[in-house]
């Protein structure tokens, strides 16, 4: 304490009458009292609305209690910190506002999928297939189990396809180093923004159209697979760029060849990442609708041929069951997408899981 | 020619052939990296050889008169409202990603912001299919409600009149599930843009006495403005190309074009249309028309999302 300087009465009054100001530290009880009205009277004054009144709750929270909360801090803004604050207070509220907006809107849909698919789910439904039955059909017959299998295939012939094609544009990317890398670089990215229906209509007019092809999950796969390519391709990219230059330079030196640096070191080292990638680009096409209704169509029987017919998969499932007017059959609409939610859950945890690892 | 020059180009020569094994590697690489370049041409190519009979047939009605009868077909309608439902979403989802990108940035503690970016990670995989359900089920009943109020208290503003009482399948429903699946991805990049304003800078004009808003306003906003502008076009890219949520919360009207009535019911969107039709598509002219519609679509798509690439490369390089 020897260090810090005093004051005492005798020889700096004036000074000792004006304490240094510490604007961000100071909680005076005029402060408290401000803030706690600003959140205690918006809050009154919509709980009293929502009793005495008949105005819908989210009607009132969006047009009675944000603005309601807006006014009340910028006037508390004011009257501790003076009007320069008010704008302070308007970003900070309606931030607050925005977030809890957008966790509202997950957390809705996610309660209505979790409580809704759960009335649907069994073990029936997710082991048979949906054949013979009808929209009117009662939920303890039938199920989702085709469209499982037809899921599973249809994704992992588009992984086949695109995870070693996007591994290797990765590698011309960071490893080859062509000239082209600019010109890759930006396909990759074009590519990655193709609609998913545009995606769908390709393969119709190559494939279906001209007979190469049936309606199948082969199809299904390789419009699967365009949209899969640019999401493996630019996160192997980023994995790729994080494995130090010293190991290969050391395997170089070592008189590998380039070819055995890529395959022996490079890829091995970004193992995990190579895997996140592979994930991330199925996780990105598993829920897509649009090609599968162009390309696959719908079968309610079980297909494992994936070249001689129609197939089903979770999405198509889905679409089918929406907005019929038979309440089972609206059930297992919410029971596929609470499925096809989990699958979704299970591949995002697993990306977290290997990005944490690495 | 000197002896060491000699010596010097056959070392050379020796580290360019290198290995044989080494070449085929390569050719084989950089056949796979164009791979990208392929899809797209083939794409351009194919559904683009669609368009010319279409376009032959149909004149260049087929873009600027909206009618779906036999003979007629235009698609005007569907053009016009991909882009409204666009700028609906965009009107909803761009000030609501930037202030929750500044919340997350700027004023939540680290462990808060950490547990808000999985959620919006989370929320951006969603499939839209299942948005869609939600939805057709939730949201639908929801926002009838909300705009039949806005009808009442600002039907006098032209955008919020309705005339039939009808407010199911409006653009305003669409649009907003199209912000709801762009809040994160356009959050994902400006948060990281935001993030990225240098501390030194914050810290600077915070000693200035710099508000908040202030330092937004002049420091972290123009310091990212590129890779902002990048993230709302990609957000776009993505609302322009949506189909299935869409399919389920708008009717899809060509004639008369909704210009402007927003919570009226009926308007359009190219991808949805696509869906819609192709079910019930008589024969091959009217797949080719889908095929023609979706060309156009592509076109569309990929120049928002070059645009929007473009900005977010050149910013990416101009911070390092």
């Amino acid at each position: 304490m020897s260090a810090t300087i005093t004051f005492d009465d005798t020889t700096l009054p004036e000074l000792q009458q004006q304490k240094p100001e510490a604007p961000w530290g100071r909680r005076t009880s005029k402060f408290r009292t401000v803030v706690i009205l600003a959140v205690l009277i918006p809050a009154t004054v919509v709980t009293l609305l929502f009793w005495f009144s008949s105005i819908p709750g989210p009607v009132i929270m969006i047009a009675v209690y944000f603005p309601l909360q807006l006014v009340a801090s910028m006037i508390a803004a004011i009257a501790v910190r003076g009007t320069k604050a008010a704008a302070d207070a308007v970003i900070i509220v309606s931030a607050i506002g925005a977030t809890i907006f957008s966790m509202v809107v997950l957390i809705s849909v996610l309660w209505t999928i979790i409580t809704k698919g759960l009335q649907a789910l069994s073990g029936a439904f997710i082991f048979q297939n949906n054949e013979y039955i009808s929209p009117s059909t009662p939920l303890g017959y039938g199920g989702i189990g085709h469209a499982i299998l037809g899921t599973v295939l249809i994704v992992a012939i588009s992984a086949v396809i695109a995870v070693p094609l996007g591994v290797m544009t990765a590698v011309y990317i960071t490893e080859v180093r062509g000239r082209a890398v600019p010109y890759v670089r930006f396909f990759v990215q074009a590519m990655s923004g193709v609609p998913s229906v545009v995606a769908g209509l390709f393969i119709l007019t190559v494939f279906i159209l001209t007979g190469v092809l049936d309606n199948s999950a082969f199809a299904a796969g390789l419009a699967y697979a365009i949209l899969m390519l640019p999401t493996v391709a630019r996160t192997a990219e980023e994995v790729l760029k994080l494995v130090p230059d010293d190991l290969r330079t050391g395997a170089l030196a070592l008189g590998s060849t380039r070819a055995r640096v890529v395959l022996r070191v490079v890829i091995p080292a970004a193992k995990t990442g190579i895997i996140t990638a592979a994930i991330l680009g199925v996780a990105r096409v598993v829920g897509e609708t649009a090609p599968l209704l162009l390309t696959a169509l719908k079968n309610d029987k079980t297909v494992l041929n994936p070249f001689s017919e129609p197939i089903s998969a979770l999405p198509t499932y889905i679409f089918d069951n929406v907005a019929q007017p038979y309440p089972d059959a609206v059930l297992r609409a919410w029971g596929a997408a609470l499925t096809l939610m989990i699958i979704v859950a299970v591949l995002f945890t697993l990306t977290r899981f290997f990005s944490a690892k690495r | 020619m000197s002896e060491p020059d000699v010596q010097e180009r056959r070392d050379l020569q020796a580290a360019a052939t290198s290995h044989r094994g080494d070449r085929v590697f390569n050719r084989i690489i950089t056949g796979a990296a164009f791979v990208a370049l392929l899809v797209l041409a083939g794409i351009t190519v194919f559904l683009g050889a669609q368009a010319v009979p279409v376009l032959q047939t149909q004149g260049l009605d087929f873009l600027t008169t909206s009618v779906w009868s036999p003979p007629d077909y235009g698609i005007w309608g569907m053009l016009y409202g991909s882009v409204l439902l666009a700028v609906i979403a965009l009107v909803i989802a761009v000030p609501a990603s930037l202030l929750l990108s500044v919340f997350m940035v700027f004023l939540a503690p680290t462990s808060v912001a950490k547990v808000l970016t999985n959620l919006v990670d989370l929320m951006a995989a969603i499939p839209s299919v299942i948005l869609g359900l939600w939805a057709f089920y939730i949201l639908s009943p929801v926002s009838e409600q909300w705009q039949a109020l806005l009808n009442q208290y600002l039907g006098w503003i032209p955008i919020f009149q309705n005339e039939s009482g009808n407010f199911s399948g409006t653009p305003f429903t669409a649009g907003f599930i199209l912000a709801i699946m762009m809040i994160p991805i356009v959050t994902s990049v400006t948060r990281e843009v935001l993030g990225r304003t240098p501390p030194e800078l914050i810290n600077a004009s915070e000693a200035l006495g710099c508000s908040l808003w202030t330092m937004l306003r002049y420091v972290a906003l123009p310091y990212g403005r590129g890779g902002l502008v990048g993230g709302v076009m990609l957000g776009l890219g993505r609302a322009l190309g949506e189909t299935i949520a869409v399919f389920f919360v708008l009717k899809i009207v060509f004639d008369p074009v909704n210009y402007y009535n927003i919570i009226e019911s009926g308007g359009g969107s190219v991808a949805t249309l696509i869906v819609s039709k192709f079910g019930e598509a008589s024969g091959p002219y009217e797949t080719q028309l889908l095929l023609a519609a979706g060309f156009f679509l592509f076109l569309g798509t990929l120049v928002v999302n070059a645009i929007a690439n473009v900005i977010v490369n050149r910013t990416g390089r101009m911070q390092g």
